[in-house]
């Protein structure tokens, strides 16, 4: 068969991005937000007679173009070269019967031209994937025909292909994603792994680990929410999950909302973000890096807003901002008022709540994952909080019980790959010779039944 | 409504609802086992009843086998050509994979039909009898006419993409 | 989205990308695969002496069967050679990338958006080289053999004796065949899921139909369907004899005017080398429109199945008569003791 020559797609579907990609990469080719902008129905109406939606459904808008064109100058698609003849099928569609028939599951768009055509007033835009479980089956299966061909451009019968879920996600939602890549879609294989557990793979980079293990405790931090997630040999326990309502979006607001205290001349939310990604980072100590900024000012930097259509520049001050975003992730009440656990907390609660005989593993084994993992330092002040944490249990144990304790190994591990951590995860595992083994075919779905993806076989890299 | 599917419907739905009176029953066989009598091998003759078999034409039957405990209603539906076959394949086999939710239906249809319900009686006791008629009845209704819309769709759809791209090629 | 796009939205991308990083002084570290229909994978690395230049290369399945279409006149390279040379920032690298056909080098500083889409496009010039032929040789039987207004056409057709094969997958190919009036160009395909066949014959009969019914598309091409090898095909095709059943031909007979113009040549081309994928395409949106319509249906059963239950209300309202003293929070739930 010579689709053994194929790469592997890997699609990592979150509920904020889509990570899509071809296994082997370094990173996805595509990151855009996991959103379809389906026609609404009250206009579908009126396109019968005017034909608008199939004029719609033919070629990408020109919209879709110019707002991508500020970044990507050419990666908007109806350049005139390639769209032929758009004149001719007005004409003729709209006399005929098909022209007047349900095409408008055809009519829609994914990732950022869906954000672009939702301004419009002929799309509505919605989020398939709630808390990291896909909600709307229909927008799903219609998102993932998109993005495999338009953005990928794959007969998904000649690929393999790793999706990824959540921990704890129902076995039913398994079934629900194998019946549509089997059935509607005819994948040659299909692998689904826990996003965890790619997390973990994705560590293998770092040169501070040695040994392949698939142990280990994930610390998974998007935008919307922080997960702690212990994996034992493969597989999450499940019961020790901890959730923290503190990630990326709230480190913006708490930004925005020091630079509003400031009366800064910008305080929109994307200036904010901008900030964030570019100045903040993980201080040892608050009280002494505050004295730090007062005694030296080059500490202190300025932001210039970028603004096309005005001429005046725009200068934005940052501040102790820098250091005191990330900082609510050890010290939550600075910026939260229901939520008070720091961090490191959550993490040595999660491994306390796991099976004695792998907490030395996970506290060993500390990986980060996600875009809010990113600040400066996070890993290093991580590390040496958990510590403290740890070396003082012992230090009771030891002065209740009068023996020497053989001590706990504490390593939180950064790499360089943490941002896509999960689909790099998938892009390694993927790549392998054996992936191919582990997957559920299409041939053994035909036989067995969707229940067959209920089970996969673990990864065995070492 | 066709002519005789309104008398085919009629027939079912009495034969149903005679059928329909069930009663708790403990396993003659095994002690402390409640089990749906039409279900498993039985010894005892006096607990299954004679199945009724209600067909409009070939392609169109339902088949209720009814028994003390449980009763077991299988129905061909209509497939007329190749394409309907292949619909009807894929709709049922849609419906028994969601089967957990429709508590009645069966994973698997009995031989030669293309889909089968088993009603026991937990779901008597917990469902009004007439309703459940009803909906077996909406169901052999609706599913004709599901089927049948997506013939249509798939038609069209055909002719659609079929005009679209040669569309491309007028100059 | 209804059509499928000739050019290949990634590299464009990638390639945007990279000359964008370039600009901003941060030259990209490329190394990525690409993938495209038919067993198509793209290569975009940094040459390995210069970090401004990018090699763009190109693995097809069809590649084998492209080159060798021409008999031994190579003229494929050239062929490819000639699409790029208005572009200058493209150059063709002494020697291409192991393990793939074809490579380009890009040149980071002089790349401008129109040569991204040309490299986008790579797939289908190379698709392009054998239509390219027997565009040609179209010209050269029309020439010896005018096509006069009578007709007694078939009589005096007079059709090439090469025919070019594209073995684009592992059991399906296109087959082009020119001649004194038209070009024919047969797609064989072949179903390997059940529901794709039935599906698929009920979308090649309306390709069939529909040039006669929708008077708009009448000057479209002409396409039969068939079961059993096409004429053009038989006389060269005696010793390869796969008979499986499944096996359909689509043919499409192009007529002069599809490809009076170099433009209209290339705009037939990258539509025909979609035909398999749109199709295909298709097929699968009609499929997971299906799954909208049930995953529908089974909620409206259910909702019906739900109408036959008990409700609690009724039990309550028992309840209640036979154990009045059953109290409620002040929100209405149920006490429990």
């Amino acid at each position: 068969m010579s689709y053994l020559n194929n790469p592997a797609v890997v699609m990592d579907n979150g509920t904020g991005l889509t990570k899509l990609g071809f296994a082997g990469n370094d990173s996805p080719s595509w990151i855009f937000p996991t959103a379809i902008a389906t026609s609404q129905s009250s206009n579908t109406k009126k396109a019968s007679s005017s034909s608008s939606s199939s004029a719609a459904a033919l070629g990408p808008s020109n919209t879709g173009t110019s707002a991508n064109s500020s970044a990507t100058p050419y990666f908007g698609n109806s350049t005139s070269a390639t769209s032929f003849n758009n004149l001719n099928k007005n004409m003729l569609l709209s006399n005929n019967l098909a022209g007047k028939r349900g095409t408008e599951d055809l009519d829609f768009y994914i990732g950022n031209e869906a954000l672009v055509a939702s301004q419009g007033p002929s799309y509505s835009l919605s989020y398939p994937i709630r808390h990291g479980q896909v909600e709307n089956w229909d927008h799903m299966e219609r998102f993932w025909e998109n993005s495999i061909f338009k953005y990928l451009r794959t007969e998904p019968e000649d690929h393999f292909f790793l999706l990824t879920e959540p921990p704890l996600n129902p076995p039913e939602n398994r079934e629900q994603i194998a019946e549509i890549f089997f059935e509607s879609f005819n994948c040659a294989g299909l692998y689904i792994a826990v996003q965890a557990v790619l997390a973990l793979a994705a560590s293998w980079t770092s040169s501070k680990v040695t040994d392949r293990s698939l142990t280990g405790t994930v610390i998974d931090s998007g935008d919307g929410v922080t997960h702690v997630i212990p994996v034992a040999e493969g597989y999450v326990i499940g019961s020790a999950i901890k959730n923290i309502p503190i990630a990326g979006r709230d480190i913006t607001l708490f930004i925005q909302s020091l630079l509003r205290e400031r009366g800064e001349v910008d305080t929109s939310l994307k200036t904010a973000e901008r900030i964030k990604q570019e100045y903040c980072y993980v201080c040892p100590d608050i009280v002494k890096e505050f004295n730090k900024f007062d005694r030296d000012g080059s500490k202190f930097a300025q932001f210039i807003v970028e603004n096309q259509e005005q001429t005046r520049k725009k200068v934005v001050d940052v501040g102790y901002e820098r250091f005191l975003a990330p900082e609510i992730f050890f010290n939550p009440e600075i910026a939260s008022s229901d939520f008070l656990t720091p961090l490191p907390t959550v993490v040595d609660h999660t491994i306390q709540a796991c099976p004695i005989d792998v907490r030395k593993g996970l506290y060993n084994n500390i990986v980060l994952s996600g875009g809010s993992t990113m600040f400066k330092d996070f890993g290093r002040r991580l590390q040496r909080d958990l510590k403290s944490i740890v070396s003082n249990r012992i230090a009771q144990s030891e002065r209740l019980s009068g023996t020497k304790s053989t001590g706990v190994d504490v390593q939180v591990i950064s790499h360089r790959k943490q941002r896509n951590a999960v689909w790099f995860g998938g892009s390694l595992l993927a790549q392998t010779a054996e992936f191919k083994s582990y997957c559920h075919t299409k041939k053994d779905y035909e036989e067995y039944g969707p229940e067959i993806v209920r089970n996969f076989s673990l990864f065995n890299m070492v | 409504m066709s002519q005789s599917l309104r008398p085919y419907l009629t027939a079912v739905r009495y034969s149903l609802e005679a059928a329909l009176t069930l009663s708790n029953f403990s396993s003659q066989e095994v002690e402390r086992h409640n089990r749906p009598e039409v279900e498993v091998p039985n010894q005892s003759a006096e607990l299954l009843l004679q199945p009724m078999h209600i067909s409009r034409n070939e392609h169109e039957q339902v088949l209720i086998e009814p028994s003390i405990n449980s009763i077991r209603v299988s129905l061909k539906v209509k497939q007329a050509d190749e394409i309907e076959q292949i619909l009807v394949h894929k709709f049922t086999r849609f419906l028994e994979q969601r089967a957990e939710s429709f508590y009645i239906l069966r994973r698997v249809p009995i031989q030669g039909y293309s889909i089968s319900f088993l009603i026991t009686n937990k779901h008597t006791e917990s469902m009004k009898t007439g309703k459940l008629v009803d909906f077996i009845i909406e169901f052999m209704e609706e599913v004709d006419k599901e089927i049948s819309e997506m013939k249509l769709f798939l038609n069209a759809r055909a002719r659609f993409v079929a005009e679209a791209y040669l569309g491309e090629f007028v100059y | 989205m209804l059509h499928l796009k000739p050019h290949n939205l990634l590299i464009q991308k990638t390639f945007s990308e990279a000359l964008e990083a370039a600009a901003a002084g941060a030259p990209l570290t490329l190394d990525r695969i690409i993938s495209d229909f038919d067993y198509t994978t793209f290569h975009i690395s940094n040459s390995p002496e210069d970090k401004a230049l990018l090699w763009l290369s190109i693995r097809t399945k069809a590649w084998q069967s492209i080159a060798t279409c021409d008999g031994n006149k190579n003229g494929l390279l050239p062929f490819l050679e000639s699409k790029f040379t208005s572009y200058p920032s493209v150059s063709i690298p002494s020697s291409f990338e192991s393990g793939y056909d074809y490579t380009l080098q890009i040149d980071l500083k002089s790349l401008d958006a129109a040569t991204v889409l040309q490299l986008s496009l790579v797939k289908t010039l190379i698709f392009n080289y054998p239509f390219h032929l027997s565009f040609s040789e179209f010209i050269e039987l029309s020439k010896q053999q005018p096509v006069t207004d009578d007709f007694s056409m078939s009589s005096s057709q007079s059709t090439s004796k090469s025919l070019y094969t594209i073995r684009y997958r592992d059991d399906e190919n296109i087959f082009i065949k020119p001649s004194n009036d038209r070009i024919t160009v047969i797609f064989e395909t072949i179903f390997q899921d059940e529901t794709d066949k039935v599906f698929g014959k009920v979308f090649l009969q309306e390709f069939v139909d529909a040039r006669k019914r929708n008077r708009s598309i009448q000057s479209a091409p002409q396409v039969l369907f068939s079961h059993e090898p096409p004429l053009e095909l038989q006389q060269h095709q005696q010793g390869s004899t796969n008979t499986d059943k499944s096996r359909r031909f689509i043919t499409f007979v192009l007529f002069p005017r599809h490809f009076q113009t170099v433009e209209l040549q290339f705009s037939t081309v990258c539509q025909l080398t979609l035909f398999r994928n749109y199709f295909h395409y298709h097929i699968k949106c009609s499929k997971a429109y299906m799954h909208s319509r049930m995953r529908y249906r089974v909620d409206s059963f259910i909702k019906v199945l739900n109408r036959a239950k008990l409700d609690e209300d009724d039990e309550e309202t028992i309840d209640e008569k036979n154990q009045p003293h059953q109290r409620r929070t002040f929100t209405g739930r149920k006490m429990v003791y």
